[in-house]
């Protein structure tokens, strides 16, 4: 069928959707099958409009000269489909590429600035109007909060406590603004493991020998909650991040 | 069977794309079944540099979201855009190269996101690989314009429209990762919007450019409405990017924002509706009664309306405070990400005979594969939708500032909520890499081993659609 449907859509020059379409129409129409509809189309042959039986016996009774003339006029595939065509037309209408992708750019631009560029500047704008407070980092820190993000302690652990308190109401995390890159990414977007923006603040987070054991072999700190072990860290990383972790909470007044 | 390195042409290239996407595929659910493993076992399982959670989780994201999607998005534009243009690809030697240098660009954050972690921050993110990626994905989109310039069919069909959608969104979230971090709320902004343009439009535009495809061509069916599918375009265009900022609700970012993109996710419901129509009127009409290939379709078409969902009913306000920084969100990244997964699978299993001109059967291993996929996908989704939830209560439970963690018997409740539904993801992620690992079976038992048939040639590639 599919066969026939593609090869009748080649002869009328027309998508197979629409020879398609048009053959179950006629089909319909005539009371034939949709295949016999296309067979006919296919071999040029004219189909009955529509053969109640009363017509048949019309046309039995009819001249065989005025039959003939009847079915050519009537039933021309070609002329059929043309006005099927003309009818359908309105699906095919020309859609301009030109001004379909200005319009995808159009969005796209509307979207960078007005959800991103514009929005960006005011919020750096709001924080730079409430505060003042370029916070001092040392590299050592600065050198930790990148051990930190390297080893991605940020998929798990946040530095935002803000779930009903906004960040502008927090002393303790308006103390990170305008800090270097790698502390702001160290913001976190998913809280699977604890909250750490005041860890150096409270116990045990602020014990340093604790710390470490925790970060090179936690089961041996705390056995039922999983945390990695930063074993493979090199002296010298594992104190820059002791560094950075100790530093998280601290208030410059 | 014979695979041409060098193609001449899209079926060519469509040939090499179709087997190896399978094995892309599984390369991503191995490494996400490791970081699920991890995350669970973490303290007994070695901790090394490759194999700690964070390590894992960034490769796993960069394989999952970058290198996948890109290989997906150059083989999905290869096949259906000379499709639905109703031409060959105009310029194909310059196309090839510029769709194998985006893979190959991703490729190479692949491989040195592995091979040394220090050197991707420094060439990764902010310059030379980033840089590269965004001229590499705006002469893609150059390429991609001029064919539609050059376009044979007098409208435009749907598949292409996403798809051209798709490759707008991947370079803006490309710029918008160049941007720098200055106060906390770039933070949040740059995620979000990266998120949102790369993930959020650029999986699902991918996916409903191929469901439209499978729907109309695949199902032999006529479809329903282009009304429908042209509001369905434009709502996700215009809608999707805006999505992200909710989840930082409360936050330094500007209020205005916050509440847009609360009534914005919510207005989702209307282009979903469009979709749901078109699609349940246009399957009515279908002649293709295989019922895997009809199974496999649904299961993703759920799977995305599922994702929109949840998209929704976290723009609830009092559900919005609860569901921030939290695995809620994961499921509605991973949704649209599992909705491409499943939709590709029925488009190589319909690619196989028309590109490789070999017969693909349906038997009991595909059925059993189709059941296994739709339901761990639905069933992972809906675990960390729990565990958002869980998380969160508790979170907001144990202090009003969210930060129940003094002396750490905050997370130990956390814990205590979220532990089983991690175990059962992991064993969900494992059902999910042996579905994979039967889909890459299934395909290349095809390829190699399936008996002879016709085969599509290059004019009818570019030729017809049922659209």
């Amino acid at each position: 069928m599919s066969e026939l449907l593609a090869k009748v859509a080649e002869i009328l020059g027309a998508p197979e959707t629409l020879v398609q379409r048009s053959a179950e129409a006629r089909a319909e129409a005539s009371g034939n099958t949709v295949e016999e509809v296309l067979q006919s189309w296919a071999g040029g042959e004219a189909i009955a409009a529509s053969v109640p039986a009363a017509e048949t016996s019309v046309v039995e009774e009819t001249p065989v000269e005025e039959v003939k003339e009847e079915v050519v006029v009537e039933e021309a595939p070609v002329e059929t489909m043309e006005k099927v065509i003309e009818e359908e037309s309105v699906e095919l209408k020309k859609e301009s590429s030109l001004i379909f992708i200005a319009g995808v750019l159009g969005v796209a631009m509307f979207t960078y600035f007005f959800a991103f560029a514009i929005p960006k500047n005011q919020s750096a704008d709001l924080v730079a109007e409430s505060l003042n407070n370029e916070v001092a980092v040392s590299q050592e820190v600065l050198k930790g909060a990148q051990v930190y993000n390297d080893l991605n302690c940020q998929s798990c652990h946040t530095q935002n406590v803000r779930l009903l308190i906004p960040d502008s109401q927090n002393g303790k995390i308006l103390k990170n603004k305008f800090a270097d890159e790698v502390i702001i990414k160290n913001t976190g977007l998913l809280r699977l493991g604890p909250d750490l923006s005041t860890s150096a603040t409270r116990e045990p987070t602020n014990n340093e020998k604790w710390l470490t054991r925790y970060l090179t072999d936690s089961a041996s700190v705390r056995d039922t909650i999983p945390h990695p072990n930063y074993d493979f860290l090199s002296t010298s990383d594992l104190d820059y991040l002791l560094t950075y972790l100790l530093s998280l909470g601290e208030v410059n007044e | 069977m014979k695979i041409k390195l060098i193609p001449n042409n899209e079926q060519d290239l469509s040939k090499v794309f179709i087997f190896l996407l399978p094995l892309v595929v599984l390369l991503s659910a191995s490494i996400n079944f490791l970081k699920d493993a991890f995350r669970s076992f973490s303290n007994v399982l070695p901790g090394n540099q490759v194999l700690n959670y964070g390590f894992l989780d960034k490769l796993s994201n960069q394989i999952s979201f970058n290198f996948l999607f890109s290989f997906i998005l150059v083989v999905t534009v290869v096949y259906l855009l000379s499709k639905s243009l109703g031409r060959s690809i105009i310029i194909f030697p310059l196309f090839f190269l510029t769709g194998l240098g985006l893979i190959g660009i991703e490729f190479i954050d692949v491989v040195l996101a592995f091979i040394s972690p220090e050197q991707l921050l420094d060439l990764g993110n902010t310059s030379v690989l980033l840089l590269i990626k965004i001229l590499l994905v705006g002469a893609f989109l150059g390429l991609i314009l001029l064919n539609f310039l050059a376009k044979k069919e007098p409208s435009i069909f749907l598949s292409s429209q996403f798809l051209l959608g798709a490759v707008v969104f991947y370079l803006i979230s490309l710029l918008i990762y160049r941007s720098e971090y200055t106060v906390m709320s770039d933070n949040f902004f740059i995620n979000s919007m990266y998120l949102s343009t790369h993930i959020y439009v650029g999986c699902s535009f991918v996916f409903l450019s191929i469901f439209y495809f499978l729907i109309t061509k695949g199902m032999q069916a006529t479809l329903f409405s282009k009304t429908l599918g042209t509001i369905s375009f434009w709502g996700y265009l215009f809608l999707l990017p805006w999505t992200g900022f909710k989840y930082f609700y409360g936050t330094t970012l500007p209020d205005w924002i916050e509440n847009v993109s609360i009534y914005l996710s919510l207005s989702l419901i209307i282009p979903l509706l469009a979709l749901i129509v078109n699609y349940s009127k246009t399957i009515a009409t279908k002649e293709n009664k295989e019922p895997v290939f009809s199974v496999l379709i649904s299961f993703a078409f759920v799977v995305f309306g599922l994702t929109n969902v949840l998209q929704i009913i976290s723009s609830i306000s009092n559900v919005t405070p609860i569901v921030s920084l939290t695995n809620f969100e994961y499921s509605v990244r991973y949704g649209y990400m599992y909705s491409l997964i499943l939709i590709l699978i029925p488009f190589v299993y319909h690619l196989v005979p028309k590109i490789y001109g070999r017969e693909f059967i349906y038997g009991r291993l595909e059925t059993f594969n189709a059941y296994l996929l739709g339901t761990s996908v639905v069933a992972t989704l809906s675990l960390n939708t729990l565990i958002g939830i869980n998380s969160g209560f508790s979170w907001n439970a144990g202090a009003n500032a969210g930060n129940p963690t003094i002396y750490g018997e905050g997370f130990l409740i956390t814990w205590s909520l979220i532990s089983t539904p991690y175990t059962f993801i992991l064993f969900l992620s494992l059902l999910f890499l042996l579905s994979t690992f039967l889909f890459t079976l299934s395909t290349l038992k095809a390829i190699i081993g399936g008996s002879v048939t016709e085969s599509e040639t290059v004019s009818e590639i570019s030729g017809d659609n049922d659209e």
